[in-house]
């Protein structure tokens, strides 16, 4: 299982990156880059600037997310920030304030 | 081992950071976390810190337990234990009440268990020595650990020339003044090297001023009726020189 889990209690202040799956049910505050996909969980806190190719967000998360793939907020998430990625899905109940950007030419 | 496997097994829920994962920076927490890929900077947890064979821990930590299976290069502070295991390589300060270091395990720094309580010498001191006594000679000129083995030799040396005196010891039942005189340079020749070494000396060194006199009066029976009478003089030429 090559799955990294950031549990509910802890904090990380800084970088994180790598390529497998991230789920965050904890905070993380700083900087993610990672190669694959990205769940923030219903109580994950992020308050970081986001590079991924998938990110699903049930939680919170302040600061700018950019997905080569696809970008989902799910109900009860609350977001701000930027958001650019080819596909974006924003689910009913979301909360988000922040500009949409879903138009991929430079990538 | 086994109990890292099995926390491992039941952390699933916990925090895992996965073989790809760097993370640097401040990380902080109340749950056991296991470390698959690297983690740079701080680490503080109020609970279990398990490096597994893969994982790279290049940080300050300060948790309750931690077991280093993989490489941790910082310096480590528990407040229960530290347990290095057959595949754990360290370099670094261990400060815990507790500090386990398998065969096999490679490590270099200091450790440090607080107050020592004298019933738990003999279990943990011998474990912890070896594998600091087989790294130091590569790495480093011995600081503090090298000294404790020269004392133990010296008490020998220096119970030696004394073993002249028993002689006299054996007839101080006679005359108790010069048994007293006899007493005192036998106990002139052991002060000497503890001077050298400052923490470790006084336990190093006890044990063994016992066992010389008891050695001392021991031997000091067969030998002493025959001399007996001579004895006296021979030990006040040796006090003289």
């Amino acid at each position: 299982m090559a799955n990294t889990v950031i549990g509910s209690s802890i904090v990380i202040d800084g970088e994180i990156s790598g390529d497998e799956v991230l789920v965050i049910q904890g905070t993380v505050k700083g900087k993610i880059s990672l190669k694959e996909s990205l769940y923030v969980e219903g109580s994950g806190v992020v308050e970081a600037d986001i590079e991924t190719q998938n990110v699903e967000i049930a939680g919170r998360v302040t600061g700018n997310i950019v997905a080569s793939d696809k970008v989902e907020l799910k109900t009860d998430c609350r977001v701000v920030g930027d958001i650019k990625a080819p596909r974006i899905l924003i689910a009913d109940g979301a909360s988000f304030k922040g500009n949409v950007d879903m138009d991929m030419k430079e990538r | 081992m086994a109990t890292a496997k099995e926390l491992a097994g039941n952390t699933v829920d916990n925090t895992v950071v996965g073989p790809s994962i760097l993370i640097s920076g401040r990380l902080t927490g109340d749950e056991d976390l296991t470390v698959r890929g690297r983690v740079e900077g701080e680490l503080t947890l109020s609970r279990t810190l398990i490096v597994e064979p893969s994982g790279v821990v290049k940080a300050n930590v300060a948790v309750k337990n931690a077991i280093v299976s993989g490489v941790v290069v910082g310096n480590i502070n528990a407040t229960e234990s530290v347990e290095l295991t057959h595949e754990g390589r360290m370099v670094g300060d261990i400060r815990a009440p507790r500090v386990i270091i398998v065969d096999g395990a490679s490590f270099r720094g200091r450790v440090d268990m607080g107050d020592v309580e004298p019933g738990r010498l003999p279990a943990e001191r011998p474990a912890v020595n070896r594998p600091q006594a087989t790294t130091r000679p590569t790495v480093r000129p011995g600081a503090t650990p090298p000294r404790p083995p020269t004392p133990p030799a010296a008490p020998p040396r220096a119970a030696t020339p004394p073993a002249p005196p028993p002689p006299p010891a054996r007839t101080a039942p006679a005359t108790t003044g010069p048994a007293t005189v006899v007493s005192r340079p036998s106990a002139k020749p052991l002060p000497p090297p503890p001077p050298a070494a400052p923490a470790f000396t006084p336990r190093a060194a006890e044990p063994p001023r016992p066992a010389s006199t008891e050695q001392a009066s021991s031997a000091s029976a067969p030998v002493s009726r025959v001399v007996a009478a001579g004895a006296k003089k021979k030990v006040v030429v040796k006090k003289s020189r």
